[in-house]
């Protein structure tokens, strides 16, 4: 079992170990897939072998249990998406002469650590570890924002580095404020931070001392979550990076911030009742899918609308996980399943967009259907998705969301949460629909020069859609069962 | 778990050292210089470090003394000097002008969120008679101060200063509150090398000349 965790973090690195064997892009792109599908088969391996056990070892420093393999399984299938879509985007950059060699070695070596940093830190049972993990991979993904080197890039990348950097430092604070809380005890001092003997004594940790811990775990790993009003990086980090790290960015870096945030809210909850933590939630939640919601009704650079998509769908798990109940927590990790590989979709076609029409505002390309006929269907299909209309994933997810929302005692928010909801759908759908109509460009444009480029690049579309319109159909019974699992494993 | 006492000399040392690390904070808030920003924080590492001597004399912890040294090498030494000749003198920034509020208004803020500081943590039932009740208060203020510092200030250099006070209070509030975390080397390990990114960024983009002649103020190509 030990093997595969290893097989499941490690094989994004063969990205690195690809550079430093002096690969170019394509070389360093082909080792790249081959790591991330290795990671992703590892995971499902791993599935199958902890079939709703979990697993201890190494001093409690490393933990396995349903809801780590089910955001191991996400992540990496991000991963397996991105790498395709890195492969592609970087040789044609390179083809063009807009990254030099240099760059093209330091995107995938960042790439490599950024995805190996985060799946490590799913399987972090030491919340001390956890912090140091997913504070690595932001630092990893910071320099893919600021790749291009551009005053844009280096200004969204500041802002990105200095804003995490403070949330870095919240949740550490967060960390040493939990660790205090079990100071009665009797545990030694690793054991006082590791996830499982947290969980167990949660009732026996001081109150005062665990309610900020929460909070300030909620403020510090939601800056990564992009929870309002912490959001203000996300949509510049998106719009800068190369389309394939936003995507990285956007489907991987915020849910694995969500996951620390689970990881807390478990113990909170366990140790203060429901009541507090969900009320947390929920008040993250609404203002955060408020505030996407709003910012996404301005038109313009289409990368930031996606980015803004992805932040009223953060609000929109944090709802689900303040509605909390079986119900709520199930719809809540669907969610991060399905926007994770929409969201991926989404943003890896807006690179066909943006070498295509040379452009990132989506007033000034038209006719997309036309002119890229694979990358238009898939922006126009994988919108819908992602705003959550059916037969797709994300409708599936919202419904579980909603109907908890009726179940609960506050049947009223459900109702506000469809609204937002609604909004937000027309303001994307919108938007998309007008990019991929209207007079295009005479001769079709021709982002991907190499036909091992169309390849590549096209693969993630038609796969990750693929997999969201059977997610919408049909949910598997293994994963039925890891999603319930998973929701054990935290109530 | 052992813990220090208030009425010890040690405990009394770190008391001291957490108000004058609480000044300095208040000093650079209350500054319009660039070179002072970095010699502020440069002598408000050099205290803490102290702090964090004498509560590792106490406890008799390799660990802490690790982090004494770390912390003078790198946060008392390499970061300001470092800042000093990496950015202050390249890009030769002498007086930060881009403030959003006032000086006195400022100062008035931050005496506030101190008070806030106290308020909110006393309800933490904190053990009293131990320097932690005492010094933790402190500690929150300073992470307060240093948000406040980047709140009104808009200068890349400047927030970059901001931070570095925030995290000097989380870690006067570690070695008090939390001397045996486990992790407190290797956060403060990891957080020197994310204070080193945060430099480079700065250096970079002021070689490219762009960000460096803008204040934040002036960035307004990415927005809404």
């Amino acid at each position: 079992m030990i093997a595969l965790v290893a097989l499941v973090v490690l094989s994004p690195l063969t990205g690195a170990i690809a550079v430093a064997a002096r690969c170019r892009a394509r070389g360093a792109g082909v080792a790249l897939v081959a790591g991330a599908i290795g990671s992703f088969a590892g995971s499902i391996a791993l599935a199958a072998g902890i079939a709703g056990r979990h697993l201890q070892g190494i001093g409690g420093f490393l933990y396995v249990d349903p809801l780590a393999v089910f955001f191991a399984i996400t992540i990496s299938l991000v991963v397996v998406l991105a790498a395709f879509g890195s492969a592609a985007y970087l040789r044609a950059e390179e083809d063009r002469g807009e990254l030099s060699s240099f760059q093209v070695r330091l995107y995938f070596v960042f790439f490599s650590v950024f995805a190996s940093g985060m799946l490590g830190s799913f399987f972090a049972g030491n919340l001390g570890l956890l912090w140091v993990l997913i504070e690595a991979s932001t630092l990893a993904s910071a320099a893919l924002v600021g790749l291009e080197a551009k005053a844009r890039s280096l200004e969204a990348a500041w802002k990105y580095v200095i804003i995490s950097s403070f949330g870095v430092t919240i949740a550490l604070l967060a960390t040493l404020w939990l660790f205090y809380a079990g100071s009665a005890l009797h545990l030694t001092s690793d054991e006082r931070l590791t996830w499982s003997y947290l969980f167990a004594h949660a009732h026996a940790l001081q109150p005062g001392s665990l309610r900020l811990a929460f909070l300030l775990a909620v403020v510090g790993y939601g800056t990564k979550v992009g929870l309002a009003p912490m959001h203000t990086w996300l949509p510049d980090a998106h719009s800068e990076a190369p389309s394939p790290a936003s995507a990285m960015l956007s489907a991987a870096l915020l849910n694995t911030g969500m996951y620390a945030v689970i990881r807390f809210q478990a113990i909170a909850k366990m140790g203060l009742g429901s009541a507090y933590p969900d009320h947390v939630l929920l008040v993250f939640g609404f203002v955060t899918l408020f505030v996407g919601v709003i910012f996404m009704v301005r038109r313009g650079n289409f990368k930031r609308l996606f980015a803004y998509s992805s932040i009223e769908h953060m609000g929109i798990v944090a709802v689900a996980l303040g509605f909390g109940g079986m119900l709520g927590l199930y719809g809540a990790l669907l969610q991060v399943l399905n926007h994770a590989i929409g969201k991926a979709v989404l943003f890896l076609s807006t690179g066909h967009f943006v070498l295509g029409y040379k452009t990132r505002e989506s007033s000034e390309v038209r006719g997309a259907l036309g002119a890229l006929p694979l990358a238009g269907g898939v922006l126009v299909l994988a919108s819908l998705a992602v705003a959550g209309s059916p037969p797709f994933g994300v409708f599936l997810s919202e419904l579980t969301i909603v109907r908890a929302g009726f179940a609960g005692p506050a049947p009223l928010l459900a109702g506000l949460f469809l609204l937002l909801v609604v909004v937000g759908f027309i303001a994307l759908v919108g938007t998309t629909l007008s990019m991929a109509t209207g007079h295009g460009p005479e001769e079709p444009l021709d982002p991907y020069p190499r036909r091992s480029g169309r390849i590549l690049a096209g693969l993630p579309l038609v796969g990750g859609l693929g997999v969201l319109a059977l997610l919408g159909l049909w949910i598997p019974g293994e994963l039925n069962d890891l999603l319930v699992h998973a929701v054990r494993a935290i109530s | 778990m052992q813990n220090l006492s208030s009425s010890s000399i040690e405990g009394t040392l770190v008391s001291l050292s957490s108000v004058v690390i609480l000044l300095a904070a208040f000093a650079c808030l209350g500054s319009k210089l660039f070179n002072r920003y970095v010699a502020y924080y440069g002598f408000q590492s050099v205290v803490l470090s102290f702090a964090c001597a004498v509560v590792a004399y106490t406890y008799d912890s390799a660990q802490l003394w690790a982090l004494a040294v770390i912390t003078f090498a790198v946060k008392g030494l390499a970061i300001p000097l470092a800042t000093r000749s990496l950015l202050l003198r390249r890009l030769e920034l002498k007086r930060d002008v881009a403030l959003s509020t006032g000086l006195s208004t400022s100062l008035i803020i931050g005496a506030l969120l101190t008070t806030f500081a106290y308020l909110a943590i006393r309800a933490q039932d904190l053990p009293h008679g131990l320097v932690a009740s005492s010094v933790v208060p402190l500690s929150t203020a300073v992470v307060l101060l240093g948000a406040l510092v980047m709140v009104v200030r808009r200068h890349t250099v400047a927030q970059l200063i901001g931070w570095l006070i925030t995290e000097n209070g989380v870690f006067l509030g570690a070695i008090t509150l939390v001397a045996t975390f486990p992790f407190i080397v290797e956060a403060g390990i990891f957080l020197d090398l994310v204070a080193a990114v945060l430099i480079m960024v700065v250096f970079v983009s002021g070689i490219t000349r762009r960000l460096a002649e803008a204040t934040s103020t002036e960035l307004r190509e990415l927005r809404g």
